[in-house]
């Protein structure tokens, strides 16, 4: 059975590059090129149907379906029983931008956006350059520091907000090393709390962030390297010269997906922090405020509101992030492809 | 390769007849009646002596109308809520389901899910339960719902304690529990209380507002939902000032109310904390978190003291009640079983298998406990019963005093937050 899933993998990449270079010939012979699609044939158009079809079908029922639904009950004054019928136009966005849980909620996001770049980035980048050495023990090394990530977010969490806890393991480890005038409480003071998320965030996602650079430095061809240590370049200066600028890219990546991870945090949080406390220690974010504000107070035409804030304000930063940070990545993907 | 498509598309279509066969599975709804009628039942209840009291009440309804069944569905705690608003709004509601009362049994209302049962309740079970405990099912002055427990607040305590802490009797008013919180502080033994799930901290500031309102403002505010009377102000100040004596556990904004022996009711039930403020399913809760599971030996309870200056009765009490529901398609055998589960023999029972107040009085005499005696006590001589203020309010006005007094009590916002979260709530729903 395996040999023939494998035959019609087979069967499809030698499709794909097929048609590619008829499109290629078009390009040579320039306006008549489109009649010649007709090529696929019906069995083939069945085919690609099929086989998109049902990831079509899921992403449109479970992405931009729900999209539009919450849209639509953002202008609804609803309980969440029954079809909504009282329709208040925009008055739920406006209390939203004038409520001030959710702008503090909006301005932890920032802060958590900033801070995960400027603490997550530096540590990985150090830490990636140590395990591109080729140091003693360097796989364990690496896969302890990815353990975290791949812990699931719900266990972390409770793990955390058990081992900070007042009398928890934290305080208590510290007392017993002679260190008693450290003990804080690390989850409730408004002061600490989110310094407190910031720890637990990098100690979970900085793995991400070191495979991720790990992998980018693996494809920087080590001729560069050879060439610039014949040219006499220290360590630093190569790694300055050469490797960082090189591992751009790999960066801007991450830096986009920490972004996007960063604005849309929410499990962390609920799990650690429950669903009233976040916003009083100053760890509430726009999601747990979502869900506050939403599903806590039985408001549900509110809280679909609040989604549609979110996902406009995700949807704009990642545009202009692509707009303007990734635009010279994609466009050299995209002169390769030509 | 054809005859391994052909295997996967039959799976496929396999699975998916599968599917949709176990969703018209739920859809088996008869209005009217008359032959045999099957009714679908949704509780809490998924294991032990709670699932074993559901299963035996149908079962005996059933032997006594045998042209009556009733199909009974454990659905999890916290899955419930989702789930039943789920069913109700694609109409495949079950017949019969635990009603958790309040706003968001006026939403249900409101949107014509549930049943009216006001002509239905038989007089019978008018005069076993009585008017004040049938009037947590009713919206409007109709009946949408049915009493099965009692479920009033007060303070659960550890008599060992307090007699080691050298408090001899139960605090009366709010000066002798100061008095009483300092001793056993000195003990190392504070009141526990799970701020995490910011309710018990709000319930504190209801029980403040009891004291400190009048029912006629307590009455007044459920139609207009702004906190615009003194009282809430005072209730807010009295929350404050006692909140300042320190009488919580360290951490208490970290610490959930029910999960764990690091919870408020697990600190009580390891003898880490004194007391808690609680509903009467404290018991039970208090009792699955001790070491060996069995219920705390030296429990009681005593009611919330009076305070001092409040226009509140010094004796009204605050509480809840579980109940049920019919569903607006259910058949009119629904409402039967509803008046059958308040007979005397279910309601004693019920109480066995939950440990819970039961709602019939001839059932209360089968009520052995001392604490739950002293409840029962409490809420017979309580001039005013309150259901939770939440409960009255609304879920939206319960969630903004959820946040804001846990922000009073954590030092972060004023008594004016208060007001003023529950003032901005009406906005938002």
């Amino acid at each position: 059975m395996s040999s023939n899933v494998g035959g019609d993998a087979a069967a499809l990449t030698e499709d794909a590059p097929g048609s590619r270079v008829r499109d290629g010939g078009g390009v040579q012979a320039p306006p008549p090129s489109r009649p010649r699609r007709r090529g696929i044939g019906w069995a083939q158009r069945l085919e690609i149907a099929a086989l998109s079809g049902p990831a079509i079908l899921m992403f449109l029922s479970f992405v931009i379906f729900p999209v539009l639904m919450a849209a639509y009950y953002g202008f609804y004054r609803w309980k969440g029983f029954g079809v909504p019928t009282n329709f208040v136009n925009l008055d739920n966005y406006k209390t939203i931008l004038q409520d001030g849980p959710f702008l503090e909620a909006l301005w932890h996001n920032a802060l958590i956006v900033v801070l995960s770049l400027v603490i997550q980035g530096p540590i990985a980048i150090v830490l990636a350059l140590l395990l591109n050495q080729g140091i003693r023990g360097q796989s364990i090394i690496r896969v302890l520091i990815f353990v975290p990530f791949v812990i699931a977010e719900v266990i972390a969490g409770t793990g955390w907000s058990l081992m900070l806890q007042t009398n928890g393991a934290v305080n208590g480890v510290l007392r017993s090393i002679g260190l008693g005038w450290l003990t804080e409480d690390w989850l409730a003071n408004p002061k600490l709390a989110l310094w407190t998320l910031m720890m637990i965030l990098t100690w979970k996602y900085i793995g991400f962030a070191v495979i991720l650079f790990l992998a980018g430095m693996q494809n920087i061809p080590e001729e560069l390297s050879e060439a610039a240590a014949v040219d006499g370049a220290s360590y630093w200066q190569t790694q300055r010269r050469i490797t960082l600028p090189l591992l751009g890219p790999t960066i801007r990546i991450w830096a986009f997906l920490s972004i996007i991870g960063a604005l849309q945090l929410f499990d962390l949080v609920y799990i650690i922090w429950g669903q009233y406390v976040a916003s009083t220690a100053g760890t509430s974010t726009m999601a747990t405020y979502m869900v506050t504000e939403g599903r806590n107070a039985g408001n549900y035409g509110y809280g679909n509101a609040v989604a549609v804030v979110l996902f406009l304000i995700s949807l704009l930063i990642a545009l202009l992030y692509q707009r303007f940070v990734l635009r010279r990545d994609t466009e050299g993907a995209l002169t390769e492809g030509r | 390769m054809a005859p391994n498509k052909t295997l996967a598309m039959a799976a496929v279509a396999a699975l998916t007849a599968a599917t949709l066969g176990a969703c018209s599975g739920g859809g088996d709804d008869n209005g009217s009646s008359g032959g045999n009628v099957t009714m679908q039942l949704w509780m809490n209840a998924t294991t032990g002596p709670g699932k074993a009291f559901w299963d035996k009440t149908a079962a005996d309804f059933h032997t006594a109308n045998p042209s009556v069944t009733i199909k009974v569905q454990s659905v999890q705690n916290e899955d419930l809520d989702g789930k039943l608003q789920t069913a109700l709004n694609s109409d495949s509601a079950p017949d019969i389901f635990l009603q958790r009362g309040g706003g968001k049994m006026a939403a249900m209302v409101e949107a014509g899910q549930l049943k009216d049962i006001t002509d239905d309740i038989t007089d019978e079970t008018r005069q076993a339960v009585g008017d004040a405990a049938l009037k947590t099912g009713q919206v409007d002055g109709k009946a949408y719902a049915i009493p099965i427990s009692i479920l009033p607040g007060g303070l659960w305590y550890s008599k060992d304690l307090f007699q080691k802490a050298g408090v001899a009797t139960p605090p009366t008013t709010l000066e002798e529990l100061n008095a009483a919180v300092t001793k056993l502080k000195a003990d190392g033994v504070p009141i526990a209380l799970g701020g995490k799930d910011a309710w018990p901290a709000a319930h504190w500031y209801y029980f403040f507002a009891l004291r400190a309102c009048s029912p006629a403002t307590l009455d007044a505010t459920a139609k207009s939902k702004t906190f615009d009377d003194s009282c809430w102000t005072k209730a807010g100040e009295d929350l404050k000032a006692f909140a300042d004596t320190k009488p919580f556990n360290d951490g208490f904004l970290s610490t959930s109310a029910q999960q764990g022996a690091g919870s408020s009711a697990g600190l009580v039930a390891n003898y880490k904390a004194s007391m808690e403020l609680m509903g009467a399913w404290d018991p039970g809760v208090i009792a699955s978190l001790t070491k060996d599971t069995k219920p705390l030996p030296d429990l009681g309870y005593f009611p919330f003291p009076a305070v001092p200056g409040g226009q509140g009765d010094p004796a009204a009490i605050m509480g809840g009640a579980d109940g049920y529901s019919c569903s607006v398609g259910a058949p009119k055998e629904c409402v039967d079983f509803l008046n059958y589960l308040l007979t005397k023999d279910v309601q004693e029972a019920y109480y066995k298998a939950f440990n819970a107040l039961p709602v019939n009085k001839q059932a209360q005499g089968a009520v052995t406990e001392d604490y739950l005696k002293a409840v029962l006590d409490a809420y017979n001589k309580a001039p005013f019963v309150s259901q939770w203020l939440d409960t009255v309010y609304g879920q939206s006005v319960g969630n903004a005093l959820n946040v804001s007094v846990v922000n009073l009590l954590a030092g972060k916002g004023d008594v004016a937050g208060i007001i003023k979260a529950v003032n901005e709530a009406a906005r938002k729903g």
